[in-house]
């Protein structure tokens, strides 16, 4: 019997809903307007951030270990005519790391990370001519490597095949040094007498620190070249979930004792404080919009319930009960949530797509399915809810009240 | 039984007082008396409307106290129609669906047999041309007997009519009361009409008239 009275419940519902058509028009149009501004605001921020973190981690490391001493750096020095051999402990260079492979290997076997590099980096200077430049020395298998910064596939000159121990330099380098592949040049580092290298590519990594300071090689050559032995400096580590990446790193901080693991939100706190304000904002306005959504609805809904006090009246007279009567106006709300979100996921959709072509952003909007249904969800129960109050206002009528006062 | 009932809740204003009646099934009555003189609330009471704040109202065996505020919608549904001086048709339905209405409270959707005893019922009103008109698109009239049509839907066994002539003119008037007569006759239904019209409450078959929340007199036409 509940069954089929909600089947009554529901044709009243629509009568209702029918019977003024404008009202629930611009009802429902007003849910669409709230609902496709959410739905837009937060493509917008969530493609703006996931942009804004591609470019961040995109093409780097998301957790890097290292020892977390400094080494200490040995060094001849003249005190009173006297060649002395000093230490300096203010020297930032990180002491080197033995047991990369063992460290590297279990790394690997984490199902969350991606890569892990092993890497040997080092200072030095390259000249050519008149022109030196500082440079930074990365020592890393560069197949491996292609995982985390697609070195050959950012290859501005040379070729894709490179040869072992190929040496290869960023675009700004090389334009500063007018350097081109199969010209030599000379790296120097510190201790070691000065070594031409000939310059096999040139790569083109889009960030310009890079682009400018950077010389790549093989590991073992590299280590070789900066008297390293068999061990790195750093292990470099991207993951699969960038989001977890501070997580992952604090665990594995846990089981590398004496190792420094610094995850990119780390090195990023301020750009991560940003994205997290511009969230609260997007979130504030989203809340305000639903509170006009809601208020919309129960405003109608109230407006509503009193043109039809009457016939509620008679309804109850005829036996309608309490419970349905409310249920008729829980369902306009719902009908009028239902229509008003869909409509406004698809204009929603709809000013997204215009945005892009119109506003010409180098950034897609991103329309997660989780968010959007929290959107749709949300708004849908929250049309309900609103309904509630008129509902359980209508279902209080006396019928007696209504026939007497005609 | 007994029945008495106040109004208000802080100024009790008494407005029946210990009323006792009877009504035999198929009996045609009326209810007559001045304003306030609680032939409405009467009615009401009676009609499982509103519940008497003493004294119990038993209908066909059911004590009308026992029963929920659910129950009460249940019962009033199934066993009572109503009549009132204003034909409160849903304007948003036609009128062969307004005539329906009682039943698809609670059925949802009307069967061929609940269709076709609506038809009928429209038939005997005199509707039929006007089934699917809009509720509003038809004379005060034709209101009024669609209202009559809707009443009888789910086969009352009582039939409660709160002035159901108040609005009409004489033509009008006659012509529904000699319906209500009609199905009073062929139905076996029960009839209660509260009218101001002492004329027709003449040709009913019992007369009540009340003064001051009470029967004063009880004339059997019979």
């Amino acid at each position: 019997m509940r069954k089929n009275s909600i089947r009554f419940e529901f044709s009243l519902a629509s009568r209702f809903l029918t019977e003024n058509r404008m009202q629930t028009f611009l009802i429902i149009l007003g849910i669409a307007i709230g609902v496709s501004v959410m739905v837009f605001l937060s493509a917008l921020i969530d493609g703006l951030q996931a942009n804004l973190i591609e470019k961040t981690v995109g093409r780097s490391p998301h957790i890097v270990i290292s020892s977390d001493e400094n080494a200490a750096a040995e060094a001849v020095k003249s005190l009173n005519g006297n060649p002395v051999l000093v230490l300096d402990a203010t020297r930032k260079t990180m002491r080197p790391m033995v047991e990369w492979r063992n460290i590297t290997a279990g790394l690997t076997a984490d199902q969350r990370i991606k890569t892990a590099l092993p890497v040997v980096e080092g200072s030095g200077l390259i000249e050519r001519g008149q022109i030196s430049r500082a440079i930074l020395l990365k020592g890393f298998d560069l197949n491996q490597a292609d995982r985390i910064y697609n070195l050959t596939g950012s290859l501005v000159a040379g070729s894709p095949n490179l040869p072992d121990g190929a040496v290869l330099i960023g675009k700004d380098l090389a334009a500063d040094l007018g350097v081109s592949v199969g010209e030599p040049i000379t790296l120097e580092l510190s201790g070691r007498d000065s070594l031409p290298v000939v310059v096999d590519g040139i790569f083109d990594l889009g960030v310009s620190a890079i682009n400018q300071r950077w010389m790549v090689m093989d590991q073992r050559r590299a280590a070789a070249l900066l008297g390293m032995g068999d061990r790195v400096n750093t292990i470099e580590v991207q993951v699969h979930d960038v989001l977890q990446a501070d997580a992952l790193a604090a665990e594995w901080s846990q089981r590398l004792p004496g190792l420094a693991v610094e995850s990119w939100q780390e090195s990023n706190a301020s750009l991560l404080a940003g994205l997290r304000s511009q969230s609260s904002s997007s979130y504030t306005i989203q809340f305000f919009v639903m509170l006009a959504v809601i208020l919309g609805v129960a405003s109608v809904l109230a407006i509503s319930a009193v043109q039809k006090s009457k016939q509620i009246g008679i309804l109850k007279a005829m036996g309608i009960r309490t419970g349905s009567v409310s249920r008729v106006f829980m369902i306009q709300g719902l009908v009028l949530g239902t229509l008003g979100t869909l409509s406004g996921l698809g204009l929603g959709l709809l000013m997204s797509k215009a945005f892009i072509v119109l506003a010409k952003q180098d950034y897609t909007l991103l329309l997660k399915p989780m968010t959007t249904a929290i959107i749709v969800l949300s708004t849908i129960v929250a049309a309900v809810l609103a309904a509630y109050l008129p509902a359980r206002q209508v279902s209080q009528i006396d019928p007696i009240e209504v026939i007497r006062n005609n | 039984m007994g029945i008495t009932r106040d109004f208000g809740d802080k100024v009790k204003t008494r407005v029946l007082f210990g009323v006792d009646l009877e009504i035999r099934r198929g009996e045609f009555t009326s209810l007559i008396g001045a304003s306030g003189s609680g032939k409405s609330t009467l009615l009401n009471i009676i009609g499982a409307l509103d519940r008497p704040t003493e004294g119990k109202v038993i209908i066909d065996g059911t004590d009308l106290g026992t029963l929920d505020d659910d129950g009460l919608a249940l019962f009033r549904n199934q066993t009572m129609g109503f009549i009132f001086q204003s034909h409160f048709l849903l304007p948003q339905f036609t009128v062969l669906e307004n005539v329906m209405i009682p039943y698809l409270i609670y059925a949802g959707r009307a069967t061929p047999t609940v269709k076709k005893r609506a038809l009928d019922l429209l038939e005997r009103v005199g509707l039929s041309h006007r089934r699917d008109y809009r509720a509003n698109a038809i004379s005060g009239g034709e209101q009024q007997r669609a209202a009559i049509a809707r009443a009888l839907i789910n086969q009352p066994r009582m039939i409660l009519a709160d002035e159901p002539t108040g609005n009409l003119d004489t033509s009008n008037t006659e012509n529904v009361f000699a319906m209500l007569r009609e199905i009073n006759q062929e139905f076996k239904t029960s009839f209660i009409m509260v009218t101001h019209d002492r004329v027709l409450a003449e040709r009913t078959d019992r007369l009540l008239i009340m003064r001051d929340g009470q029967i004063v007199e009880d004339i059997c036409h019979i």
